[in-house]
């Protein structure tokens, strides 16, 4: 279980004025200001609980994942994850737990994932028989076989991700912190990482923090998400209430084939049931829930449809709005 | 600790499957520290053309002198000068988080993962010429002296490390490049020169908050002078002062460690 509370972080930034009056000006008088990364951070998450951390850049969800995970120091506050403090470092739970940064390499650049893992198998102690096992279901299940015997730098982004994965994975922690591990990645390899972790996930249980600004991330691998703004909590729960709370309004799509019916419908649809646009051969209706109902049914009795479908807003456009309002 | 040895048996061999990728690297290196020793060596044998005695040491005294400085600093270039190079950068790129997660010293991986194989080459030589040097020395050696003198050149190499990363320790508070490595270069020189050039304060000083003097200079007064214990007992002190300071610094460095952004 993860507990946190009250948890802030203050980080003290130099500011500097621009050009070069400026830079004289720092190397006498120093100006510092207080940035709050944290602000009465807090959080409960249950054994086995996978939730998706959302916010702009800035928004503390690093600083948050780098204090869970031990890395660096909270101002204040109160954190414990599987009962230890994490910045003590205690061995036991480094023994558990394993970070992921999408943005940074764990493995020797110049050397195969092989020879990295083997270093692993070392610090984390694992019998050599578990550790080849592992190894054998993990790059069976990613597909890399044929590429742990190849240097780091060499692989494709794609690739190096998985041996990543794989890295992180090999003495199977119980709480995993996972930092945009899909950033960069194309369409395939998304999907490819994503499968696994759902597989990983199933077999194993570990508890996870997925931090992730690609919205089919949260959406296909998080039970419960938490969004934060400028260090605060604005929303903690899942997907379903997150629809319920901030989409008031429902998404109807209509495909009709004739150019003239689609122009009557636009003409046609009554202002007060909602907003109407045309998008190719497509009429799309953004409608408040209580009126889904009415606007489906002037829409079917107006024109001959090909295609309908009733759907909930995108969630990275409600979790835009809810950035922009702050609540 | 066995642990350990197995974890710096991975680094060795990490260490030299990259080492031997880069040719001209690898060889450039060996031809640069010898050249520089070779320097050293001849720069003391002039000065000795012109004077019989320098700091209270004759020609025989000072060859020894050279000789341990010279395998101190390429046991350095061995084991610990990569990871110098690499500490401060580590520090303000990041790339210490990693290494904070595992569930061994964070320490032990930025100190000593590197071990740079070409200076093994320049390791050999130095101490077959210290062996050399040692052999052909004029007066008689004791044997047991000789013992403690070995491990004595190999806390010299350490305090070296050790000096150096406590000005390298800086970058935790200034974010700087190099920390204060420009310092450490200028004071380092003295560990060049005997001890016995330096008087009163400058002298302590050299003795024992910056103790570049109890490096190369007391591990040779020990072997060629009768007042071991006490010169043993100055190098035990000297040593343990900079090692808690390494420590205690390191632990403050990590609660003020701020990571980089992603």
């Amino acid at each position: 279980m993860i507990k946190v509370e009250h948890l802030c972080k203050n980080f003290s930034v130099h500011k500097k004025e621009p050009g070069f009056k400026g830079s004289v000006a720092s190397l006498f008088n120093r100006q510092y200001t207080t940035k709050k990364a944290l602000i009465d951070f807090n959080l409960t998450i249950n054994e086995g609980e996978i939730i998706g951390l959302i916010g702009s850049n800035g928004a503390g969800k690093t600083t948050l994942t780098k204090i869970l995970s031990g890395i660096i120091h909270p101002t204040s506050g109160k954190v414990s994850v599987l009962g230890f403090n994490p910045w003590d470092k205690p061995n036991e739970y480094r023994q558990k737990m394993a970070l992921i940064m999408g943005q940074k390499a764990q493995l020797w650049w110049d050397l195969p994932a092989l020879d990295g893992f083997l270093l692993l198998k070392e610090i984390y102690q694992i019998p050599t028989r578990d550790f080849y096992d592992r190894i054998e279901f993990l790059s069976e299940y990613l597909q890399i076989k044929e590429q742990l015997n190849i240097q780091v730098r060499r692989l494709s982004l794609g690739e190096r991700m998985k041996v990543e994965l794989m890295a992180a994975l090999l003495h199977q922690p119980k709480v995993i912190f996972l930092d945009e591990p899909t950033i960069g990645l194309d369409l395939t390899a998304q999907k490819a990482v994503r499968r696994f972790i759902k597989e990983y996930r199933k077999q194993y249980n570990p508890m996870m923090i997925l931090t992730s600004h690609y919205m089919d991330d949260i959406e296909e691998l998080c039970e419960r998400i938490v969004i934060m703004k400028e260090g605060q909590k604005v929303f903690d729960g899942n997907i379903e209430n997150l629809h319920q709370k901030y989409a008031s309004k429902k998404v109807i799509k209509l495909h009709v084939f004739e150019d003239d019916q689609r122009a009557e419908l636009i003409n046609r649809f009554p202002k007060s049931l909602g907003q109407i646009e045309e998008i190719g051969k497509t009429v799309q209706i953004i409608t408040p829930r209580e009126n889904v109902s009415e606007s489906s049914k002037f829409a079917l009795n107006c024109s001959e449809i090909n295609d309908f479908s009733i759907s909930e807003q995108d969630i990275g456009n409600i979790i835009e709005s809810i950035q922009r309002s702050g609540h | 600790m066995t642990r350990y040895l197995r974890l710096y048996a991975h680094f060795l061999r990490f260490s030299f499957s990259k080492a031997m990728e880069f040719r001209v690297d690898f060889f450039f290196r060996v031809f640069m520290d010898l050249f520089f020793y070779f320097v050293q060596f001849v720069f003391f044998n002039v000065i000795y053309l012109h004077t019989n005695m320098l700091g209270g040491w004759n020609i025989d005294q000072m060859q020894l002198f050279v000789a341990t400085y010279i395998f101190i600093d390429a046991f350095h270039m061995t084991f610990f000068a990569n990871n110098t190079w690499w500490f401060p950068i580590s520090i303000n790129r990041g790339d210490l988080d990693y290494y904070l997660t595992r569930p061994a010293s964070s320490f032990f991986f930025l100190a000593f993962k590197e071990f740079a194989a070409n200076s093994l080459i320049n390791l050999l030589l130095t101490g077959f010429f210290l062996g050399y040097i040692l052999f052909n020395y004029p007066e008689p050696l004791s044997p047991l002296k000789i013992l403690v003198f070995l491990p004595l050149l190999i806390n010299g190499a350490f305090l070296y490390f050790m000096t150096f990363l406590i000005f390298l320790m800086s970058v935790f508070w200034t974010s700087s490049p190099r920390g204060f490595a420009d310092v450490f270069y200028a004071g380092e020189k003295v560990m060049h020169r005997p001890d016995g050039i330096f008087n009163g304060y400058m002298r302590k000083f050299f003795l024992t908050i910056l103790p570049f003097s109890v490096m190369a200079s007391l591990p040779v007064r020990f072997l060629t002078e009768n007042n071991e214990t006490s010169i043993l007992v100055q190098i035990i002190g000297a040593s343990l002062l900079i090692y808690s300071i390494v420590f205690i610094l390191w632990r403050l460095g990590l609660k003020n460690y701020s990571s980089a952004s992603s």
